[in-house]
């Protein structure tokens, strides 16, 4: 009797707790929901913001084998607030949109600019939603940007998303701006946020490089010199101030992002030729140690010291080139940390200067200088911070080239 | 429950599993925002003096052989003392687990179980509690035992995991909120070491007494290292676990491990974890609480507290309207209410009943020498 009693309270408690726990099941089961791997966030027309939702049908990527690319699908509904677009969305699919595998939020310059705090709250606020997953300024509508995202070497779209801001750990030409990095930094009272410029390249006659100089390093999203079919470009940096978009870097300028942040394995710069004229000799350069900050105060001002350490490896080869005469070498070295100082002063200038925005966070670094933090917020870095003086030192060793010595 | 005889090393897991469960809800959070980057510091400094509080423990035990704090209440003031300090120690296991349970399930409801009332949430823990109350405390001091070793290690792979995003710029300014808010009015933190309760009541049930001295140090140690490594991964992390309160914040640190593109999604990982990590807790809460009223009441046999503690804990866990009460409750009455209990009312009675001791052998002594 009393075992007969133990499996039926057992029998009893597995039915209910079976279905109480089985409309959390459903909600979240397959069949019911609506992946949803891209966000795009444009001004609406008749409402607040327009959402873009970029689906992938998870059937059609097993039935379609890895050498087809997978279908998606791109839906954009008006609404006041994500959320309610999600809802709207919901009604419209008839499923239950998921974020869990969403993998970019794009937000078009527009509505970047007018701020973007309360969607990073909402977004972050979202049990679902990845705080690895990037965020993207688009110089384009989110819609149009998304639209044109072709994975051409990869199958998946999702994985796509995933994999390429990896090229910024050896081109330095984007960062990895995921939006748990981002939130950081829109809260942090001594940084600033920042995320992936990106643009469709449209290839029309006046999109061409709209910049100074004649270097690849200059090259923006929207604008850059690259050819080929229509495709996103995912080049330079969007910087913000708090949650407001207030400026663009350009490649050359988010390098010098990337070499203070410590965030690069290795990268390409060209610099003059000490000894052809108007020539110029390509040096791969990989940290030989994180950059040193170091920040004083003058007259209220904050003075900011960087020491950064590279190695260099010279990548082109002409002829007559000697790279075994360790003065060549000790030349272009030269060169390379001439250069170098320029970029990164002119970069750190212009985002404090122009900007207002500190971005690589050296204000973290300065903190050690208050010792409460009653302290630190009656200085105001962030009000400060435009005031800064830099002195940056470049030491680059560029040891050899790499197959030939000299020709 | 007394027959059962636990090791040192047992007994050392059941009161580090107490300060674990503790971190991960909110206490992480609540120490930050008490005194924000000082907390290391600070934890330092609390971590010093809940270790001599433990040992302080241990040498007013020590004249008590085997007897807990229910049967020195007993010898110091009677029946009365002794059925008022159960009463308060039921009343404090049974609210601050009630508190924790459902503080948890609110995060595990938000993160998995978006549309399920929280009342089936929190039913399977309490049917785990009917069960684990009509096995011995053998097996389940056995279940900690295994348990324990994997929580610790999670911890520490949680914060390596997070390593490559630390800045350690974030301990800075080195006073947080000021040198009084960090080591006079800081002192309040000492609320995270609530598991030194444990102490009063594992005497009765250690095979090797004369242990209880290392029992004493290392569970308050290698509790003070859990703190330190688990608001290290916060602080460390992120500026907005300190600014933004998270419902489940190692959680949320959690899912910002990735080992590449295979490697993701541990968080899910970790909420198994710590999933058994509260159920072994209210384990001993519930335990400690059947066994001080067992003490009170004179009962010979258990069985029939086996359900009515699990069910208190239940309704208790009910109470609370929203999530904000719970908070409430957590930072603004609990933490007073273990500094109070634990910290307070237990070192007070074991003193007196030192001091009676000695009077009494005093006395003897005086006795002694009149008769001679």
């Amino acid at each position: 009797m009393k075992h007969l009693l133990k499996i039926c309270s057992f029998v009893i408690i597995f039915v209910i707790l079976t279905v109480s726990f089985s409309s959390s099941y459903i909600r979240t089961n397959l069949d019911n929901i609506a992946v949803v791997v891209a966000i795009g966030i444009d001004k609406g027309e008749n409402n607040k913001l327009k959402v873009s939702f970029q689906f992938t049908n998870p059937s059609s990527v097993s039935e379609s084998g890895s050498s087809e690319t997978a279908p998606t699908i791109l839906k954009s509904v008006d609404a006041s607030s994500i959320s309610s677009a999600v809802n709207l969305m919901n009604s419209h699919m008839g499923k239950e949109l998921t974020l869990a595998h969403c993998k970019l939020i794009v937000f078009s310059e527009e509505v970047a600019k007018e701020g973007i705090s309360d969607e990073i709250y909402t977004l972050m606020n979202d049990s679902q939603s990845r705080p690895s997953c990037n965020v993207v300024i688009s110089k384009c509508t989110a819609e149009y940007y998304i639209d044109n995202s072709k994975p051409f070497l990869e199958p998946l779209i999702s994985k796509y998303y995933e994999l390429f801001v990896t090229s910024n750990q050896f081109t330095g030409y984007t960062a990895n701006a995921s939006l748990g990095k981002f939130f950081d930094n829109m809260i942090c009272q001594s940084c600033d946020p920042y995320a992936i410029l990106g643009g469709i390249n449209l290839q029309l006659p006046n999109s061409s490089p709209d910049v100074s100089s004649n270097k690849e390093s200059s090259d923006i999203s929207n604008s850059s010199s690259l050819s080929g079919s229509t495709a996103s470009e995912n080049v330079g940096l969007a910087v913000f101030r708090e949650g407001t978009f207030v400026g663009e870097l350009n490649a050359i300028e988010t390098l010098a992002f990337m070499c203070i942040d410590n965030d690069i394995k290795g990268f390409l710069i060209s610099v003059p030729s000490p000894h052809v004229e108007n020539a110029d000799v390509d040096v791969y350069i990989t940290p030989a140690r994180k950059t040193k900050i170091d920040v004083s105060f003058v007259n209220g001002s904050p003075y900011i010291k960087l020491d950064c350490k590279f190695s260099g490896q010279i990548y082109s080869m002409t002829n007559n080139s000697n790279y075994l005469d360790n003065d060549v070498l000790s030349r272009i070295s030269d060169s390379c940390n001439r250069y170098l100082e320029y970029v990164f002063t002119e970069y750190l200038y212009k985002t404090s200067k122009e900007y207002k925005s500190d971005i690589n966070a050296i204000g973290k670094t300065s903190l050690k200088l208050f010792p409460t933090i009653s302290q630190y917020e009656d200085y105001g870095w962030r009000e400060h911070y435009k005031d800064s003086f830099f002195d940056v030192s470049v030491d680059v060793n560029v040891k050899s080239s790499t197959l030939l010595s000299n020709s | 429950m007394t027959d059962t005889k636990i090791t040192s090393k047992e007994a050392i897991m059941i009161v580090v599993t107490i300060f674990v469960s503790h971190t991960i809800v909110t206490l992480p959070q609540n120490l930050l925002s008490n005194t924000k980057s000082a907390t290391l510091i600070n934890l330092l400094y609390v971590g010093i003096i809940a270790i001599f509080i433990a040992y302080l423990i241990f040498r007013l035990l020590k004249n008590f052989a085997s007897l807990d704090i229910i049967d020195i209440s007993h010898y110091l003031g009677g029946s009365v003392l002794k059925n008022i300090v159960g009463i308060i120690f039921i009343a404090y296991f049974i609210l601050t687990s009630s508190n924790l349970l459902r503080e948890f399930c609110e995060g595990l409801r938000v993160a998995f179980f978006p549309m399920t009332n929280i009342l089936f949430v929190l039913v399977p823990f309490i049917i785990v509690l009917f069960i684990t109350n009509s096995l011995s405390f053998g097996s389940n001091v056995k279940t900690i035992s295994l348990i324990f070793p994997i929580v610790l290690i999670s911890v520490v792979f949680l914060f390596f995991g997070n390593f490559d995003n630390f800045s350690f710029g974030r301990m800075f300014p080195i006073l947080g909120k000021g040198f009084s808010d960090t080591f006079i009015t800081g002192i309040s933190n000492i609320f995270a070491f609530s598991g030194i309760s444990c102490l009063y009541f594992i005497p009765p049930y250690l095979k090797e007494p004369h242990k209880m001295k290392r029992i004493c140090l290392s569970s308050v140690l290698i509790g003070l290292l859990y703190f330190l490594f688990c608001t290290a991964t916060i602080l460390l992390l992120f500026s907005f676990f300190v600014d933004v309160d998270e419902v489940l914040p190692l959680y949320s640190a959690a899912s910002y491990i990735e080992f590449g593109v295979f490697f993701q999604r541990v968080e899910t990982f970790f909420m198994l974890i710590w999933i058994l990590e509260i159920g072994c807790y209210l384990i001993v809460t519930n335990r400690f609480s059947i066994s001080i009223f067992q003490k009170m009441t004179n009962l010979k046999i258990q069985k029939p507290l086996a359900m009515i503690f699990p069910l208190l804990i239940l309704g208790f866990s009910l109470l609370p309207k929203n999530y904000s009460v719970i908070r409430f409750l957590e930072t603004n009455i609990y933490a007073y209410f273990i500094i109070g209990i634990v910290f307070v009312l237990g070192i007070a009675i074991l003193l007196l009943a030192n001091l009676k001791k000695r009077k009494e052998g005093k006395l003897g002594n005086e006795t002694l020498a009149k008769n001679m």
